[in-house]
């Protein structure tokens, strides 16, 4: 057990047994080899099972959010003296914590609902990196034993080094403290100053027009339309998604490269300015689609014309809720 | 039933040639993922696989699948029904697991009373080329917890086994049979290779690690629809359709029209009970309105409801949906977990 590990136990034990919080929301060791699941601990026996280490992938924001939600719904027929509060404590590494302050600028929840546990975050491990590495081959075991990876495949042991494993988002992040918490399970650790953030993009934009819909159109004709992207991201909350309405209807039911690209293009463009680059729905995608290449050119955008970084500060508007004379509309008038 | 052996190397070549003829839906590499895919013309398939991401039913299942064209006019509505007709097809390298989902989905969509047209044309026309695991091709396959067997395809036409240098090939339908000529020079098997078979299909049986007590949890589902259980289970599940879209049994679908003017086309397109609108009445009222009670269903269904209906667990053990959840629930734990409860 490191001592991250360690002092999210305590923490969350002292949360639960002082009563100051109904769930502890953080990640527990999975049933295959280097994953792991979200897990929601309501009593303090349970403490042990949280864990943190780089196979701790998912953003947890979308379950604060839904616990909360759902609370404040069950509520709404309860008399009012017999209305009950509740508080979930979180494991947040940056991404989580800057999902989080998202939830809070679009007024979702109080801050008073929550009690983040922050963790300094060196990244987490990328499947579809981890696949290749492996030439698609199952893991049968693994573990990680410092800055290595160790391996086995039906082809035999391997050793891999994380940082070649490592998720391109969490490689580039500059966030790995969280930007807000009530407790920190570790000392900060120093950002990663990346000189070409945006190269992904950069080298993407580069491209010939029509290399560029090759391969957006390659990648979107592997969605399966499970929804898992949507279902992961923060970010994606609304109560009827515009995929689920019939009347009218945005989006075809069908699998199909048109509709397809619909729902993802209309998903993609209700992240601008709301993206954290968690790379959650990257990760959740059992087919691999590359979405992170074009929601990395939204938050460029958001940079370049806004000065923003989704969820960087509480007190900061964002642009989508904002106006002012000077806003960029360049975009607008004079599309490129 | 014939018996007959082939040259390991032959087999990629003789899908090949059967390609030339017939559509041939077989195992494809793409990146580091294997899919099941029509072969395009000189293309091989992919024989080193150890399963694919997707289940081989959207041959006879598709995702998205077109009913029936319809026109308004001032007579009323004119029907056109979807006239596409199947040419004969092959299925190629299908896992054994994958085979049983066949029979099960038969069950569903090929009653005597009820008979889905759009499945079972499909399904007569094509041949099933099973090809055996001699060794289980996932730490989490558990076929023979289910029901199945990693080496034996029971509803299969031909069925290929891995020898030592050789195939096995046996043909065990007269559909199978009447693709005997396209495979070539083929050398009558002799009882040596059939013993050979036999143990390695028992050390197939021998190496699945994975086990789960799946038909001892049927009288507790029967009697425990409300139980604290189902309260621990469904809090990660992010309620997409990975585990129902890439499950070879799953068959829920849901049919809708999709109009342009006075033109439309009536779609089917496969539907999963861990979504919200799955169960959504037109009032507004969801009987399944959370993710407790579609966890529960998907549950019921595959290990109680079908074992009432058609006296079979709706689940081949391919471990599919264990492999692919982006939240790691692991269907093979909480079946244990109900069976402690027992």
């Amino acid at each position: 057990m490191n001592s991250i590990e360690e002092k999210i136990r305590e923490e969350a034990k002292r949360l639960l047994d002082e009563k100051k919080v109904d769930v502890v929301i953080g990640y527990e060791t999975g049933t295959l080899p280097l994953q792991t699941a979200p897990c929601f601990i309501t009593s303090s026996d349970e403490v042990d099972k949280l864990v943190w280490n780089p196979c701790c992938k998912q953003n947890l924001a979308i379950y604060v959010h839904s616990a909360l939600t759902q609370h404040r719904e069950s509520q709404k027929r309860v008399k009012p003296e017999d209305k009950k509060a509740k508080i979930v404590a979180v494991v947040a590494r940056g991404c989580t914590s800057r999902s989080l302050v998202i939830h809070l600028q679009e007024k979702q929840y109080n801050r008073e609902d929550l009690v983040i546990i922050g963790v300094p975050c060196q990244g987490y491990i990328d499947k579809n990196k981890l696949e290749a590495k492996v030439d698609g081959l199952e893991v049968i075991t693994g573990s990680i034993d410092g800055d290595a990876i160790k391996v086995e495949t039906s082809k035999g042991k391997t050793e891999l080094s994380l940082i070649e494993v490592t998720a391109d988002n969490c490689l580039e992040c500059r966030f790995c403290n969280p930007v807000i918490h009530d407790f920190m399970a570790g000392e900060a650790i120093p950002v990663y100053e990346s000189d070409d953030e945006f190269a992904v993009v950069d080298e993407f934009a580069a491209l010939p027009e029509a290399d560029r819909w090759d391969y957006f159109s390659a990648e979107m004709n592997k969605c399966m339309r499970c929804y898992a992207c949507r279902n992961i991201c923060p970010s994606c909350y609304c109560k009827v998604c515009f995929v689920e309405q019939s009347q009218p209807e945005w989006v075809g039911a069908g699998v199909n490269p048109s509709d397809n690209q619909v729902f993802q293009i209309m998903r993609m463009f209700h992240m601008a300015g709301r993206c954290v680059d968690c790379g959650s729905c990257v990760e959740v995608c059992a087919e691999g689609v590359d979405l992170r290449k074009f929601l990395k050119k939204l938050d460029k955008d958001d940079l370049d014309l806004y000065e923003h970084r989704a969820g960087a500060e509480l007190d900061k508007e964002a642009p989508l809720s904002t106006f002012r004379e000077n806003d960029a509309e360049s975009f607008i008038f004079e599309p490129k | 039933m014939e018996a007959k052996l082939i040259k390991k190397a032959a087999l990629g070549d003789i899908v090949k040639k059967i390609a030339g003829q017939k559509p041939v839906y077989a195992p494809v590499k793409e990146g580091s993922k294997v899919h099941f895919k029509f072969l395009a013309k000189g293309e091989s398939p992919f024989l080193a696989y150890a399963n694919s991401v997707n289940a081989p039913k959207n041959l006879f299942f598709p995702q998205t699948e077109t009913l029936m064209h319809y026109t308004k006019t001032a007579r009323g509505n004119e029907l056109v029904e979807e006239s596409e007709t199947f040419s004969e097809m092959v299925l190629f390298g299908v896992r054994p697991c994958d085979v049983r989902s066949f029979k099960l989905l038969d069950m569903v969509f090929d009653q005597k009373q009820y008979s889905d047209p759009y499945y079972v044309e499909k399904r007569e026309r094509t041949t099933i080329i099973a090809l055996a695991c001699r060794q289980p091709p996932f730490s989490t396959c558990f076929c023979t917890s289910v029901g199945g067997h990693p080496a034996q395809a029971d509803g299969a036409d031909i069925l290929i086994s891995e020898l030592d240098d050789d195939y096995l090939v046996e043909f065990l339908s007269p559909k199978g049979e009447k693709l005997i000529k396209l495979f070539g020079d083929l050398r009558a098997a002799d009882e040596a290779a059939l013993n050979r078979k036999k143990e390695l299909s028992d050390e197939a049986v021998a190496a699945i690690k994975s086990h789960i007590p799946a038909t001892e949890i049927k009288t507790w589902l029967d009697s425990n629809f409300e139980h604290p259980f189902w309260d621990s289970i469904h809090q990660g599940c992010l309620a997409c359709g990975t585990c129902s879209y890439l499950c070879p049994t799953c068959h829920c679908f849901d049919i809708r029209d999709e109009a342009q003017g006075d033109d439309g086309i009536r779609l089917r397109t496969w539907d999963s009970c861990m979504y919200s609108i799955y169960s959504q009445e037109t009032s507004g009222h969801n009987p399944r309105p959370g993710q407790k009670q579609r966890w529960r269903q998907r549950l019921m269904h595959k290990f109680k409801y079908f074992v009432d209906n058609y006296d079979a667990i709706s689940c081949v053990g391919c471990g599919r949906c264990v492999m692919s959840c982006p939240v790691n629930t692991d269907i093979r734990k909480i079946v244990n977990d109900i069976a402690k409860l027992n």
